[in-house]
């Protein structure tokens, strides 16, 4: 035991270099699934055929598709065909465009839950479609989004660990270097183990329940 | 070494094959035996004594907590610092099952919870022992409620298969690997894992929306 | 009653599909007219009315509105159009469709300000002197699912008026309300007909029909069965099918004992 936090407070530094990689990749993809998220969601509830339809297949092909080929394709293969990316860039694709497909259909399932009466009055009340959106589906969908999106940024999160395979340093990269050098599997993997739990537990708990707080107090 | 590129689906194509049966035969084996065991354990969460409750508690948030990878690395290369040395096979199916049962329990806990109250009632009015109302009321709406969430599971299992290579289980990704190593060629052999990925999650896909339309009949 | 026809329906028909909802009504509404339609459930009277401000469309006939003609088959108004006939075209639900996230006075302002620009002030005065009128004006700032249905559908009302209409439409604006409830909802409905707003009304509420409306429509197996001045059509309806749905409305018990009875062909 004392052995085990003597090799954690030794290596604790290296691995707090990696949550940095960690955050900075979980925020730049989050941004990414959310925006292209959204336009996903829009155009599979969009009546334009072609477009429709792009959206559908894009969701049910890459979802199918573990996020580690996602991301090989996306470092290597897209090297053939003359688009290099950093490891980090390729990271920030792959993540982002996977977790697009979860959130876009995280809106879309919010939106469709709105009772079709509210679209009804609205346009009754001469609304454009934009102000519709805008002003009456998205602020009560709002509060539908938030738990599963929450739910899928901790996954997100656990998800970034995947880059160490092309060598982006994050906190899991940090790891697997300490621990090939200082032969203590064990002691590192679990430090990166509670780690990861913060934030599991950070994002889980503490933002489900001021999520729940917040429902509350509004009904 | 240049090898034209249209020649390699010839070459791999034997080796992918074998390597989807392999991710695929792991699949099954440990989504049959962490369905059991999640089965147990939500029963334990739901009714068992408070120690019973809180062990399962934690169990389930430290499987949904910690990073795919963290997971199989504790077991394949951290116990090896207590003397454990798992081979590649027996790492990965604990893992998948230890995975697994983790969100088994989550599945069936909201499943049986999803059955409304009125139900046990009823069958408690009629006269019907805790037993005979669990197996014959309860679980097959649960069950019924279960489907969509179960099917993703499944698709999830497979797709954590992926990751197996990294402890040097030959499955799909491994032969993948090995391929763009002799032949520099990582477009077509991750379009080949891809496809073969593909092809599994959406036949699971399918396989699982046929066995809700047979119990929408009473849902 | 002034001669301008507002509303003027020829020969419009609408199918979901293969099943048509009601074909061939034909019907003028003139302005300052109270038309009251009445007729059994899945006799097409909401989808009728939601055709007049286009939520629906149709898919045979014409259907002018305002000045504007719309037309049946895949044809779609252009956006100005269909935003000019929805601003001067009011409309009350059935289940009120108040927008629960808002409170009772962001409800009633929501759209003048985004469509017609109006100022926040301006709106929110507007919305009181509306909200004064049905009694509530202290219930300005609850959210919808505190209220009432009652009142629920009186806030609808004045929402639907704050964009100053000239036509309204009420969808069965009674009839997901407790019995004691409706009359409060119907005289505020009666005070609009006494002020000469053009009216088209959706109801079960016949004794409602006779007093406010000017004419009354029976819409019965997919179309107007019976249409003229309400003494006439409630009291002396001239067709077979029109004097059915009336005893039936009027008398439930009556008929039911009759269909219990096995004689036939009394008529």
């Amino acid at each position: 035991m004392q052995a085990m936090f003597s090799a954690w407070v030794q290596y604790l530094p290296q691995l707090l270099r990696g949550v940095g990689v960690t955050l900075e990749l979980t925020g730049l993809s989050l941004v990414v699934a959310v925006v292209f998220g959204f336009i996903l969601a829009l155009s599979r509830l969009s009546h334009i055929r072609g477009l429709n339809l792009l959206a559908t297949w894009y969701v049910e092909i890459i979802r199918a598709i573990p996020v580690l080929i996602l991301l090989f394709t996306a470092y290597y293969s897209l090297g053939q065909l003359g688009i290099v990316l950093s490891a980090m860039q390729a990271a920030v694709v792959t993540l982002g465009g996977f977790y697009a497909t979860q959130y876009g259909e995280i809106f879309r399932g919010a939106i469709l839950s709105i009772d079709r009466g509210q679209t009804e009055a609205a346009a009754a009340l001469g609304l454009p479609s934009v102000a519709i959106m805008r002003r009456v589906i998205l602020p009560q969908a709002f509060f539908a989004i938030l738990p599963p999106a929450t739910n899928q940024l901790s996954n997100l999160i656990k998800d970034t660990s995947l880059v160490f395979t092309i060598s982006l340093a994050d906190l899991m990269y940090q790891t697997y270097s300490a621990l090939s050098l200082n032969f203590l599997p064990m002691d590192m993997l679990l430090l990166a183990g509670i780690i990861y739990f913060i934030f599991y537990l950070v994002i889980a708990k503490l933002l489900g329940r001021w999520e729940l707080n917040v429902q509350q107090s509004r009904s | 070494m240049h090898i034209p590129i249209l020649t390699i689906p010839r070459l791999y194509a034997g080796v992918i094959a074998q390597g989807a049966v392999k991710d695929l035969a792991l699949t099954v084996v440990s989504t049959i035996v962490s369905f059991i065991l999640g089965t147990l354990g939500a029963a334990g969460r739901l009714y068992g004594p408070w120690l019973v409750k809180t062990v399962i508690y934690w169990y389930v948030e430290i499987i949904r907590g910690l990073p795919a990878i963290l997971q199989l690395f504790i077991i394949y290369f951290g116990f090896t610092q207590w003397g454990i040395d798992f081979s590649p096979l027996t790492a990965a199916l604990i893992w998948l099952v230890a995975y697994g049962t983790g969100y088994g329990v989550e599945i069936f806990r909201s499943g049986i919870m999803e059955v409304p109250h009125g139900q046990s009632e009823a069958a408690a009015a009629l006269g019907l022992s805790r037993r005979t109302t669990m197996l014959r009321i309860i679980l097959p709406q649960a069950y019924a409620a279960m489907l969509p969430p179960l099917t993703s599971f499944v698709v999830l299992q497979l797709k954590n298969t992926t990751l197996l290579y990294l402890v040097g289980y030959a499955d799909i990704m491994y032969q993948a690997r090995l391929g763009t190593d002799a032949t520099e060629q990582p477009g077509i052999l991750y379009l080949m894992a891809a496809l073969a990925y593909l092809i599994m999650s959406l036949a699971i896909g399918r396989l699982g929306y046929r066995l809700e339309r047979r119990t929408a009949a009473y849902r | 009653m002034s001669s301008k026809v507002v509303v003027s329906a020829k020969h419009v028909t609408k199918r979901f599909g293969s099943q048509v909802v009601f074909e061939d009504v034909t019907l003028d509404v003139h302005k300052k007219e109270v038309v009251a339609i009445i007729g059994p459930s899945g006799a097409g009277k909401s989808t009728f009315i939601r055709c007049v401000n286009r939520l629906h469309p149709f898919d045979e006939g014409t259907l002018e509105v305002l000045g504007h003609t719309l037309t049946g088959g895949g044809h779609s108004p252009s956006r100005e159009i269909l935003q000019d006939i929805r601003t001067r075209v009011g409309m009350v639900f059935q289940t009120f469709n108040l927008f629960p996230h808002l409170s009772v006075l962001n409800n009633i302002i929501l759209a003048p300000m985004e469509v017609k620009k109006i100022h926040r002030q301006q709106a929110a005065r507007q919305a009181m002197e509306l909200l004064a009128l049905v009694g509530l004006e202290h219930k300005a700032e609850m959210f919808p699912r505190r209220l009432s249905g009652g009142e629920q559908q009186r806030v609808a009302i004045c929402r639907a008026l704050a964009m100053d209409p000239e036509i309204m439409l009420f969808d069965e604006p009674t009839s997901m309300l407790d019995p004691e409830l409706v009359g409060e909802v119907l005289a505020a409905i009666r005070r609009l007909a006494q002020q000469g707003m053009t009216m088209l009304l959706v109801t079960h509420e016949m004794q409602f029909a006779k007093e406010v409306a000017d004419t009354v429509i029976i819409m019965a197996d997919h179309g107007i069965v019976e249409k003229g001045p309400a003494a006439k059509v409630l009291d002396a309806p001239a067709t077979e099918r029109a004097r059915v749905f009336l005893r039936r409305i009027l008398k439930p018990t009556e008929v039911a004992a009759e269909a219990a009875a096995p004689a036939r062909g009394r008529f």
